[in-house]
């Protein structure tokens, strides 16, 4: 499992360094824009009250704009699960669907390795990565936070990040989960996208519309905190994002123990290859 | 299951969906012999193989592998299994050494890298070269090493020999040799008949997911029927020679030559043969390629 661990993430470290270091670097930039915003706050202020309030609904409360954790939630924090979690879920949905796809999932397998070692040490490779992207994102705002107004402790800091792995872990594994059960990963990665995307427009129109309230509680990013989790993580809700990542990975894992090995360049399967009783099969194919 | 079986698979049944691609597959290959697996594309090699590692679950039937259950102690069997895909992908970004380093580290690092250096020497591999460069042919010498390098008892080969040049082709099969003269058993599935009959001791031809044959290479090309052409210097009753057990005549001609159909055996024509005055004795001794396609010329003649 060490070694699939290793392999898994070196592979990944162009994408930990790309994604970790632009968005560092969004995070440089809008740390030190912050002391020019809270300069400009009455005119800025008339401004963003003109703005309708559906617009707000997707990047939070413009009152807040002025205060650290309403400023980077409205600037970074909000959008960062569509972003990450495309990241998120292309990389989930290729976890092993991707090899086998391609191919190199077959030769690997014939070594001395377990199924079992090889979906859980690719599993934590990709918790790893992601970790990694946003401890990289991190550093940089806690970095350029000592030259800024915007003065939050590097400890509180790391909260809204937290909340934002524990979504992205949901649906990577979702993707995960998704790419064991449809014909390809490319399928899986789509509808976990979707899937992404619904939640977050559920969830940001349920703060302006109340009757989509009882819809919203089936949405993961209506516990996702954002950069409100300056003032405390919400310790049910993470665990809670943490409890479904945990049921779609033991899911994942049912499906993987249980189903053939693609051989390369097969693709996809079709849908007859979903579990049907061996009895069954056979009637049919007599 | 004796000690000197090596594989063995009891009514192996295999589905895809609604396709079936096993249907009880019966087989057996010894301890330290080279097994060729001889089958058209879809007969069921790939499928048998890949059910001996446990890359695929057969549907029924009973699996053993060096005295394992696969689905049981699949590491364990890999272990002392070295397997080369009919389908060889690796990845693209690695070197050639990255990659049987790669592979190496999934062994335990148990492979002999001395050898390793030796394998690529062999087949004129280039251990720096990225394999995104690397022609089929050359990707296959990779897949040959990494099969080979930890020195396996057991060698599970899905068409070894596809994409390499003909010198390529006879080093593989000089390897196969070499495997075996060592120790391992060598169970190989092709299409090329040649390469089979060049190595193989015993043969089993795979037909539409059942083993329809299962014998000694030598045995299977001496059990089938050979064409003989006779000449005599005055001629001759062919009444005599149609009368002998496993002899028909294929064209009397004048007396003075003709041509005979032997299934078996030959002595028998010989000793008859001996009565005779002969003056020339032709025989066609027939491939295991023209063995091979009388198994599918009967499947076509059952289908019309």
């Amino acid at each position: 499992m060490v070694t699939i661990f290793r392999h898994a993430l070196a592979r990944s470290w162009g994408q930990i360094l790309a994604w970790g270091l632009s968005l560092a670097l969004l995070g440089a930039f809008l740390v030190p824009f912050y002391d020019t915003v809270a300069s400009q706050k009455e005119q800025l202020m008339g401004l963003l009250q003109s703005y309708p309030p559906e617009l707000w609904a997707f990047f939070g409360d413009a009152s807040t704009m002025f205060t650290p954790e309403g400023y980077l939630t409205i600037e970074f924090f909000s959008y960062m699960p569509l972003i990450v979690g495309i990241y998120a879920i292309l990389l989930g949905s290729g976890l092993l669907a991707g090899d086998e796809e391609n191919g190199t999932l077959d030769l690997i397998l014939a070594h001395p390795v377990s199924r079992a070692a090889l979906f859980f040490g690719r599993l934590l490779a990709f918790a790893v990565a992601t970790a990694a992207i946003l401890f990289i994102v991190w550093l940089g705002f806690v970095i350029v936070m000592n030259w800024s107004t915007l003065n939050v402790d590097w400890d509180k800091m790391a909260l809204p990040f937290l909340s934002l792995l524990a979504v992205l872990l949901l649906f990577g594994t979702l993707a995960l989960l998704l790419s064991m059960l449809l014909p390809s990963r490319r399928a899986a990665a789509m509808v976990a996208g979707i899937l992404l995307v619904a939640s977050f427009f559920i969830t940001s129109l349920a703060r302006v519309d109340k009757n989509l309230d009882t819809v919203a509680r089936f949405s993961p990013l209506n516990y996702y905190q954002s950069g409100e989790a300056i003032k405390g993580l919400n310790g049910g809700w993470f665990l809670g994002l943490l409890a479904c990542s945990l049921v779609c990975t033991i899911l994942a894992w049912w499906c993987f123990g249980r189903r053939d090995i693609r051989v390369g360049g097969e693709g996809s399967w079709r849908w007859s290859w979903l579990p049907l009783p061996a009895r069954l099969r056979q009637s049919k194919a007599s | 299951m004796s000690e000197q079986t090596v594989i063995m698979t009891q009514g192996l049944v295999k589905f895809y969906g609604n396709f079936q691609a096993l249907y009880g597959l019966n087989l057996e290959v010894r301890r330290g012999e080279i097994f060729g697996f001889l089958g058209p594309n879809g007969a069921g090699k790939t499928t048998t193989i890949r059910c001996l590692l446990d890359l695929i679950h057969p549907n029924r039937g009973t699996v053993r592998v060096l005295g394992l259950n696969p689905q049981a102690n699949p590491v364990a069997v890999r272990a002392r299994t070295g397997y080369l895909p009919g389908e060889l992908h690796l990845e693209p970004n690695l070197t050639v050494e990255g990659a049987l380093r790669y592979f190496n580290a999934l062994r335990g690092n148990k492979g002999d890298w001395d050898f390793v250096r030796q394998l690529a020497g062999r087949f004129d591999l280039d251990l720096k070269s990225p394999i995104k460069n690397l022609s089929h042919g050359n990707k296959q010498k990779v897949g040959v090493v990494q099969a080979l390098m930890h020195r396996p008892e057991l060698l599970l080969l899905d068409e070894p020999t596809l994409g390499l040049d003909p010198l390529m082709q006879q080093e593989v099969l000089r390897l196969l040799k070499e495997a075996r003269a060592g120790g391992a058993t060598v169970f190989f599935s092709s299409h090329i008949m040649s390469e089979v009959e060049a190595v193989a001791e015993r043969v089993g031809i795979i037909r539409h997911g059942e083993l329809v044959e299962v014998a000694e290479t030598a045995t299977l090309i001496n059990r089938a029927l050979r064409r003989i052409k006779v000449r005599f210097k005055q001629p001759v009753d062919s009444n005599v020679l149609a009368k002998v057990p496993g002899v028909s005549l294929l064209s009397p001609g004048d007396g003075k030559s003709m041509l005979l159909q032997v299934e078996g055996e030959v002595d028998g024509l010989i000793k008859t043969l001996a009565g005779f005055p002969v003056s020339d004795f032709e025989t066609e001794r027939p491939s295991l390629e023209e063995i091979f396609l009388a198994y599918y010329e009967a499947d076509r003649k059952e289908v019309k």
